[in-house]
């Protein structure tokens, strides 16, 4: 607009935010950077290199630590997906909006707490923990984003389809599997790489749930970290962050694909 | 085909009684239309009929069997609804095919039954288009289409035509008259829209609030011959005039104080016309003839001035002030480009009207 | 079998709900029931429960434990208050001056890092700043500092990783408010006279309330929780809530005590939430009680 002082949003604004930036990067860059390190010494710069790449798949806790996240991240995904859009769907036939409030306890309340109530009531019922209790905890977690996600898709669906389905003569469950799951597809795609983002990236449950035979890959590399600095650990996150990289594209990708459809 | 029965139906949303102890039989294989204002609760009885909500007491027949429980996929009652509720995701082909599908029918009976209903919407060849990319009238007749394939006994239309514009509402009607005929199939439908009601009617019912059938009839019994005030009132315009009954040496007449007596002709004798009782003529605007000098031959002669003229095109309405104060509304056709007798705001004028063109209403 | 399949189709609704209800009522409202009786009746080897007591919670409030609570009480509370003050004009800045190509690559490069896990991000600061890490070593060769010199262990190193660790999350609802903001208002305001700085503050501001709110729970109730960043970062050197909660549940194995701890450090946020409810019935009420008042007055005329 004309009069505004200009050197405000000219300079000193594109300053700051750069500030900002590489305030938040400057340590991810210099980490990415020396997991190409060829020496351990992160003072010597000893060459390019990729074997650090290649020995962390040589670690056999740091591959079982992998596969433990994966399994963990896609059952769990499954289950929060499943029961979601189960319990999204089944409350608006109910017509009453007042349960849905009791998800948000599940984003509400730091992780912890969820953490603890899971430990809690797996010994408190003598069930040993490990894959079970931290897949139920990853769902508690998965549920609280995945039921407003596939729920704000669901209210935006006509209404009368359902009835006008069930009036040609299917049942609820032709309904669900005709009409409303293909309709809900691309607010359950996002949902799921939410949840099987967060499930792969959480430290917190994994670290109380887990149990002393079963780990994750966050806690594996916690327990690296404790040891120092290791440029193992720099590989290991370069490539957690890459792989973030893509799924976060896809996921906003997916958005852009989904209002494009919406509109249609 | 069978035919529908409510018995004693009442129902309640909210707390409000929506429809108060309605007992209505549809006649098998016509086109009925239900009339009402918005709120009367006619497109609830619709939605109770297709089974999407439940009565609070009573019971609903088709043919002879009780459906009052019957959940709403078991019934072979179909709807047409306001807003169309195509599926976004399925072609025209799928969508009118899903009640097929649903069945499980074989995919070539799916075919040739789908491609009937799509030609007799006349839309053959828009099979593999999206609801999205179709007009309002198209959308319309895949509705319509989705909603016959699978030969039901009754077909609900739920004001389908609100949202169309005027032109293709006629087309749509004359073509919602014809489809009927050649199914067979009962259509009700409903409508707030008197026009659309009085066209494609073979019977119709007007509602009033709390679901209080007013009259049942066909749309001329309707037009012609309303049972009470409301139905004078709600399908077309008519003039209400209110006086005392009496008969003198075997002939009907009503008295209006200030300003005549007039010769009335009911002949079906009603129960409440007792000679002294307060009641009130309807006469239709159209069967009154206006004119500004003297003519023999009608039973019944006032006099009054024009206070209002509205050019319609086709007819002109004039609006004009009796003796007593009450202004009468009246119609006339404007047969002539040049007629004879212009009529003028002010100009005193005659009004004449046959005795037979009264109906008497109950006060 | 018929009947069951009758059931089934007709009160399917209900069965869609239950797999979730019962899970989130097995799995979150019990274990807190259950972590509530922990703290409040003694442990009795051989009976699950024990005897009423509020032994746990005395226990608490006169150690170091209560410490704890505070001491998440003020992390939270600085980091929030530091991401407020950087993440504001970030926001702002993106949502109305980056061009509406560009906004995409940026958020993107803002969400990137929060959405690894922690232990990741924490990690990178750990190899810039731990005694054999890059910049440690760095500063160190370059003579700036001595041998003893630790960046870790200390407050402002655990602030630094909590702040970049939640920054993104206060930008993301304060730009998303600011972004659905209709532009025109600035346009109006200056055509009314504001300049630049009253624009802000009557108009931008005030509308991006709600989305400062939400941004200040999202960061406090985590950084509150938060263990993982002072204990990579900050060493044993400083007890939060977090940290002892895992030590009695982890290492001491005194569930009934880290139970009551768990009640007492999570009435905070709670309260915050709560308070949050509070707020908004307020607001509506009052809406309500003006447009009772407006129409009250358009009555009389």
């Amino acid at each position: 607009m004309v009069g505004d002082k200009k050197y405000m949003s000219m300079i000193v604004q594109p300053i700051f935010v750069s500030v900002v930036y590489l305030f938040l990067y400057l340590p991810i860059i210099v980490m990415v950077l020396f997991s190409f390190n060829k020496s351990a010494n992160p003072m010597k710069w000893g060459g390019f290199s990729l074997q650090w790449y290649t020995q962390m798949w040589n670690i056999p806790e740091m591959v079982a630590a992998l596969k433990t996240s994966l399994i963990v991240a896609a059952a769990s995904t499954l289950l929060s997906l499943i029961i979601g859009v189960c319990f999204v769907v089944a409350h608006k036939w109910w017509k009453s909006e007042v349960l849905f409030s009791f998800f948000y306890v599940n984003i509400l309340l730091p992780d912890i707490v969820l953490a603890i109530g899971v430990l809690s009531i797996f010994t408190f019922s003598h069930i040993p923990l490990g894959y079970g209790s931290l897949i139920v905890g990853h769902t508690l977690i998965g549920l609280g984003f995945v039921i407003p996600i596939i729920r704000a898709r669901f209210v935006e669906l006509d209404p009368y389809l359902t009835e006008a389905s069930l009036d040609l003569g299917a049942t609820y469950f032709q309904t669900f599997r005709r009409v409303l799951i293909p309709l809900l597809m691309p607010s359950l795609v996002a949902a799921g790489l939410l949840a099987f983002t967060l499930s792969l990236d959480d430290f917190l449950i994994a670290f109380f749930c887990a149990g002393p035979k079963v780990q994750t890959l966050s806690v594996y590399v916690y327990s690296m970290v404790k040891a120092g600095v290791d440029p193992t650990i720099n590989a290991i996150s370069a490539v957690l962050l890459g792989v973030s990289g893509i799924l976060i594209l896809v996921l906003l990708s997916l958005n852009v694909i989904d209002q494009v459809l919406s509109q249609e | 085909m069978r035919r529908i029965r409510v018995e004693n139906v009442t129902k309640s949303i909210d707390g409000e009684v929506i429809l108060d102890n309605l007992s209505l039989e549809i006649p098998q294989g016509q086109f009925f239309a239900l009339l009402g204002p918005s709120g009367c609760g006619k497109t609830t009885l619709l939605r109770l009929l297709a089974g999407l909500e439940g009565v609070d007491s009573g019971r609903i027949y088709l043919g002879d069997e009780d459906i009052t429980h019957v959940p709403i996929y078991k019934r072979r009652i179909n709807t047409v609804f306001q807003q169309y509720a195509l599926f976004p995701h399925l072609t025209v082909f799928e969508n009118i095919a899903y009640s097929l599908r649903v069945k499980k029918m074989s995919s070539e009976k799916i075919k040739t039954k789908t491609q009937d209903a799509l030609k007799m919407v006349r839309l053959a060849g828009l099979d593999g288009k999206y609801p999205a990319s179709l007009s309002g009238g198209q959308q319309q007749r895949v509705a319509l289409a989705r909603a016959i394939v699978n030969e039901p006994d009754v077909l609900l239309l739920d004001e389908p035509l609100a949202a169309l514009d005027l032109k293709l509402k006629e087309e749509m009607l004359i073509e919602l008259i014809d489809l009927q005929d050649k199914l067979e199939t009962t259509f009700i439908y409903v409508t707030h829209d008197q026009a659309e009601a009085l066209t494609v009617a073979d019977q119709m019912a007007i509602m009033n609030k709390r679901g209080k059938l007013e009259q049942i009839g066909t749309p001329k019994q309707i037009y012609e011959f309303p049972t009470t005030r409301f139905v004078a009132n709600f399908v077309g315009s008519t003039n209400i005039i209110e006086g005392t009954f009496h008969v003198r040496d075997g002939q009907q007449k009503v008295e209006v104080e200030g300003l005549t007596i007039f010769n009335v002709y009911n002949p079906l004798d009603k129960h409440w016309m007792i000679p002294g009782c307060r009641l009130f003529m309807s006469i239709r605007p159209e069967k009154i003839y206006i004119s500004k000098t003297e003519k023999e031959g009608f039973s019944n002669h006032i006099q009054g001035r024009v206070v209002d003229i509205i050019y319609y095109g086709m007819s002109t309405r004039y609006y004009v002030k009796l003796r007593n104060g009450q202004v009468l509304i009246v119609f006339e056709q404007n047969e002539e480009h040049f007629p004879q007798e212009v009529i003028d705001y002010d100009d005193l004028v005659h009004l004449y009207f046959q005795k037979e063109n009264v109906v008497l209403l109950e006060h | 079998m018929k009947i069951i399949r009758r059931i089934v189709a007709e009160e399917f609704p209900f069965i869609l709900a239950c797999p979730a209800l019962v899970w989130q009522v097995f799995f979150l409202f019990l274990p807190v029931c259950v972590l509530l009786l922990y703290s409040f009746f003694e442990l009795i080897p051989g009976h699950w429960l024990g005897s009423f007591t509020l032994d746990y919670y005395r226990q608490i409030v006169h150690s170091r434990a209560l410490w704890a609570i505070l001491n998440s009480s003020i992390l939270a509370l600085i980091t929030s208050t530091i991401c407020f003050v950087l993440a504001y004009p970030l926001a702002y800045f993106l949502a109305i001056k980056v061009a509406k190509k560009l906004r995409m690559f940026f958020l993107f490069l803002l969400i990137l890092p929060s959405w690894t896990s922690i232990v990741v991000q924490v990690y990178a600061w750990f190899f810039l700043l731990d005694k054999k890490g890059y910049l440690t070593q760095f500063l160190y060769n370059a003579g700036f500092i001595s041998d003893n010199f630790h960046f870790l262990n200390s407050y402002g190193t655990i602030l630094i990783g909590m702040v970049s660790a939640y920054l993104p999350f206060m930008v993301f609802p304060i730009y998303a408010v600011l972004e659905r903001m209709d532009k025109r208002f600035l346009e109006a305001s200056a055509d009314l006279g504001a300049n630049g700085r009253e624009t802000f503050r009557r108009v931008v501001f005030p509308l991006s309330l709600p989305g400062v709110y939400a941004g200040f729970l999202l960061v406090f109730i985590p950084s509150f929780g938060e263990f993982a960043i002072p204990s990579l970062l900050g060493g044993s050197k400083y007890a939060f809530w977090g940290s002892v909660i895992v030590d009695r549940f982890l290492r001491s194995r005194d569930w009934r005590s880290g139970a009551a701890l768990a009640i007492l450090g999570v009435s905070i946020p709670v309260m915050l939430v709560a308070s949050s409810f509070i707020v908004k019935k307020i607001i509506e009420i009052k809406k309500r009680r003006e447009k009772k008042r407006l129409t009250a007055v358009k009555d009389q005329w």
